[in-house]
């Protein structure tokens, strides 16, 4: 028969789990879970915060109402997206998606921050998910206008 | 517990609630490591310590279930 092919098992040579076991091996999972859980939290609790200096990212100039402008703050690794909209209003966000980490895109057109890879979709006006898989919202930049020049000055997680 | 049968089938139960609690853990594992790739850290201790206090949870279960299993041996040799 097939399955004896498949399962070439004598019952003899068997071995079962007791019930007993089962639960002292559930329950040495969990601990497994808890010092898991434990270790996540210490490296998060550890993991230092970057810090956010001011930083000069264009003159405002070069942002025309309904375009947008990619830069990196706080770092050269932290891709973010400066906004203006219609109204002539600046707001920039961190230019991941927080689904997968795909860059999101504006459309000026829906007023929104797109992402391509699951079509999800944030408001350009404050970063809230609109639709598709991202539940969170887009950490906000701060943006100050200094004369002619648009400064970074810190994230709104 | 009144009966062998019984005292069966409450191992059983405790043991789908020890299994419940695991897949539960696992969950809180997801989050947390959600949260830290997001830096939200303000969730990370709360998830730790849920998850500690469903392994002691589970560690007093087993403790419990164990216990009354060898009742239940005991009781199967008298009978």
């Amino acid at each position: 028969m097939r399955w004896r092919e498949d399962f070439p098992v004598r019952w003899d040579e068997d071995n079962y789990m007791t019930r007993r076991e089962l639960a002292k091996f559930l329950t040495l999972g969990s601990g497994l879970l808890a010092s898991v859980n434990g270790l996540i939290a210490f490296i998060g609790l550890r993991r230092e915060i970057p810090a956010t200096p001011a930083i000069t990212i264009a003159t405002a100039a070069r942002v025309p109402p309904g375009t947008s402008l990619v830069f990196h703050y706080p770092t050269a690794d932290d891709p973010c997206i400066l906004v203006r909209d219609r109204s002539g209003r600046f707001e920039a966000f961190s230019q991941v998606c927080t689904h997968l980490s795909c860059a999101v895109v504006h459309r000026a057109d829906q007023q929104t921050l797109a992402c391509p890879c699951h079509n999800g979709s944030f408001s350009s006006l404050d970063g809230r998910p609109l639709a598709g898989p991202p539940t969170r919202r887009l950490p906000r930049i701060l943006i100050e206008q200094r004369g002619a020049d648009l400064v970074a000055t810190g994230i709104e997680v | 517990m009144e009966t062998r049968q019984q005292g069966s089938t409450l191992f059983s139960a405790i043991l789908v609630l020890i299994a419940t609690l695991v897949v539960i853990q696992l969950w809180l594992v997801a989050a947390s490591l959600d949260a830290l790739l997001a830096r939200q850290t303000a969730v990370l201790v709360p998830t730790a310590v849920a998850a500690g206090t469903l392994f002691v949870v589970n560690v007093c279960l087993l403790r419990w279930v164990v216990s009354f299993d060898r009742r239940l041996r005991d009781w199967g040799s008298r009978g």
